[in-house]
């Protein structure tokens, strides 16, 4: 079936009400996936559900700094939105433990774009 | 609370930043502020050679070259007013401008809502409501040339394949991305699948094509698997179909895989390919928009170009014609590579100099060597030379320097890349993936680098640069497609700006740069040596041998020049001349 152009308004005025307000990005490109972003994905998700957190943690494509892959954005309310650069198990562990939970910035990650 | 980012950007003032961070940190302890402000040392940000430079969030003031007696001025305004200290700030310009890459590192390319929801779709609505003739018009106004390299204003290849008469027409994707250093089109394709579908359709009912066809290179897997995904969505929420938007324009769409060969980036080979056929070019007339694939007019776009097509629509024509120069609209993608800090993709409106490009938004050269040139337009195009970095990018400005803008491939070379390697380089790259149809390019590249090797292994006589400039005349001249007409554009612009490194390699003997391993000879400074072994054990031919006690040598008879030994010393010890 055909959508009509009353369908496509009426799905992009769903799609855009309600946008999550605690989210976590992951580059997942190539040239994130290559770096690592498939075990960092999985322990973000991980560690979310550990601490039961309301945060939607998904891929996007690549943003540009392919040099500081995996990159992930964190955008979680009473914290500055943040790139964090060379992420890897570890660091992806202290997001959510430092940043996610206690609402601080994780140290030597962070890169502006 | 506040957030101080902190970095040294000069690269060099680690126990000063060191410093700073402590003597930042106990003032705000001793003033019992510590809740009020959190300390972050951070990787990058975003400011190059302007000292220790602190961010503070959320205002986003800079301050930059700062000190210890700054400490007590931000505390106080900043911290706890949260005023800003002009004298200090630094204004940081936002170079970079996303339209292409408007929503990559933004929305999840597996889904169709998160794209709806960022206007997706809207500019096919809004084509399919104004009817091809004014599609085209709105083209015309918005100026977009294609992004493949050659620059072809976009509006009048499709009015062009739109003119000529045919029950049958076909719109392609040439997604066969394959300049070394080049991945934009990659990124866009795995980013945001769903705007160069969008911008296919789009130019599908504009040239009045029912069928279209992406052609991405087998080397790609996770750009054909999403491309893939956001077809099968299309298809099944009635988005690719018939009567697309109650329009009466039906349209549909497949992917062909490349085989990983250069040429079939080539219009006229990409066409036989698509066809299973092998990659060939053919001479043009006829020209693919009169008869293209399975004999029917055929208009091939780039993906760049295509991503870009349903912003303009969206927007209008007249909304992107502002952005960019009076010659090139828009903004072009680059992949910003080499001895650079921060390699990856930028988007810069056209008419930003290369000298932005590489330093303000790249962060400059690695290890703050000196830049020797920039590379642009991978295998076709050439090496821009330092004294011309102040050069708008524009696709004429670029070719008046001897290179092109291509696919958009930006490689940066420091004053350890030897001009006649680089060349070398490239030509050999040309040289496999010549078809092999016509003579000049078979024969003309081959011959061109035995010359170049010849030269590189201190072999060279004088009149080899004439014969190169001859061959590759008559390569630009009489190859039958791109590929080998535009072969041998890195060697001539090399020799035209590099012809004392060309000389110092033909008469002197000698490689300025110390690469070509034939041209060097590597020694060890005695009284540097440690004897720490090192050298010898990264020596692949073992040519390096010695004690703790004597030291060590090099036996030049066995060394293959490789730059191992001179890498791995901690001492500087390694000489090579």
């Amino acid at each position: 079936m055909a959508m009509t152009r009353e369908e496509l308004n009426k799905l992009k005025s769903a799609a855009q009400s309600n946008p999550p307000r605690n989210w976590i990005r992951v580059g997942y490109s190539t040239c994130g996936v290559a770096a690592g972003a498939k075990e960092v994905l999985d322990v973000l998700n991980e560690e979310i559900k550990a601490h039961n957190m309301d945060v939607i943690v998904k891929k996007c494509g690549c943003v540009g700094l392919c040099s500081a892959e995996p990159l992930v954005e964190v955008n979680i309310e009473g914290a500055p939105r943040v790139f964090y650069g060379k992420v890897n198990k570890d660091v992806a562990r202290r997001i959510v433990d430092e940043h996610v939970c206690q609402k601080k910035l994780v140290e030597n990650h962070i890169y502006e774009i | 609370m506040k957030r101080i980012l902190l970095q040294d950007t000069n690269g060099s003032l680690k126990k000063e930043l060191r410093d700073f961070h402590v003597a930042f940190s106990s003032y705000l302890r001793d003033n019992n502020l510590v809740d009020k402000a959190q300390v972050v040392l951070v990787s990058d940000i975003g400011v190059y050679n302007k000292g220790i430079v602190a961010k503070v969030l959320p205002e986003g003031f800079i301050y930059v070259n700062l000190n210890s007696a700054n400490i007590a001025e931000i505390v106080d305004k900043t911290v706890v007013k949260g005023e800003k200290i002009d004298a200090l700030s630094f204004e940081k310009k936002n170079k970079q401008m996303r339209l292409v890459l408007r929503n990559c590192g933004i929305v999840d390319p597996e889904s169709i809502e998160e794209y709806i929801a960022a206007d997706g779709y809207q500019g096919l609505a809004n084509a399919l409501a104004m009817g091809p003739e004014k599609v085209i018009e709105e083209m015309k106004k918005s100026g977009l040339r294609g992004r493949g390299g050659a620059g072809f204003p976009t509006w009048m290849k499709w009015n062009i394949t739109r003119g000529v008469k045919g029950d049958e027409k076909y719109i392609i994707c040439n997604g066969d991305e394959g300049d070394p250093g080049a991945y934009m089109d990659r990124s866009v394709l795995e980013g945001d699948p769903h705007s160069v579908i969008e911008g296919l359709m789009i130019g599908g009912f504009a040239v009045g094509a029912k069928h279209g066809i992406f052609y991405i290179r087998a080397e790609y897997p996770l750009a054909v698997e999403r491309i893939q995904k956001a077809i099968d969505v299309c298809r099944s929420k009635g988005i690719i179909g018939q009567n697309i938007f109650g329009s009466g324009f039906d349209f549909d769409v497949e992917i062909r895989l490349g085989a990983g060969a250069f040429v079939c980036g080539e219009e006229t080979a990409l066409i036989a390919s698509v066809e299973g056929l092998r990659g060939y070019p053919r001479p043009r007339p006829p020209f693919p928009s009169v008869k293209g694939v399975w004999g029917k007019p055929t208009v091939i776009n780039n993906v760049e170009t295509l991503a870009n097509i349903p912003y303009i629509l969206f927007k209008g024509g007249a909304e992107f014609g502002k952005v960019g120069t009076e010659g090139s609209k828009g903004t072009k993608v680059f992949a910003l590579t080499g001895k650079v800090k921060n390699s990856g993709l930028v988007e810069v409106p056209m008419g930003t100099t290369l000298r932005e490009i590489v330093f303000d938004i790249g962060g400059g050269v690695l290890n703050n060597h000196a830049i020797k040139a920039i590379q642009t337009g991978g295998p076709s195009g050439g090496m821009i030379p330092s004294q011309f970095f102040d050069t708008a990018v524009e696709y004429e400005s670029l070719q008046k320097l001897g290179s092109i803008m291509g696919s958009g491939g930006m490689i940066v070379m420091d004053e350890f890349d030897c001009m006649i390697d680089i060349s070398k380089f490239y030509l050999g790259f040309c040289v496999d993936e010549s078809c092999g149809k016509c003579a000049p390019c078979r024969i003309g590249g081959t011959q061109m680098l035995a010359i170049l090797k010849k030269i590189s292994e201190g072999k060279g006589e004088p009149e080899d640069m004439v014969k190169l400039n001859q061959i590759a005349q008559a390569m630009q001249k009489a190859s039958l497609c791109g590929l080998g007409q535009t072969a041998a554009n890195p060697v001539l612009s090399t020799m035209k700006y590099f012809e004392d490194e060309y000389k110092a390699h033909v008469i002197d003997k000698k490689c300025p740069s110390c690469k070509c391993p034939s041209l060097v000879v590597y020694s060890i400074n005695k009284e540097r040596c440690t004897g720490c072994s090192l050298c010898a054990r990264n020596c692949p031919v073992n040519a390096i041998s010695g004690d703790r006690q004597s030291k060590y040598t090099v036996d030049t008879a066995k060394c293959i020049g490789c730059a191992n030994c001179y890498e791995a010393c901690k001492f500087n010890a390694i000489v090579r001349q």
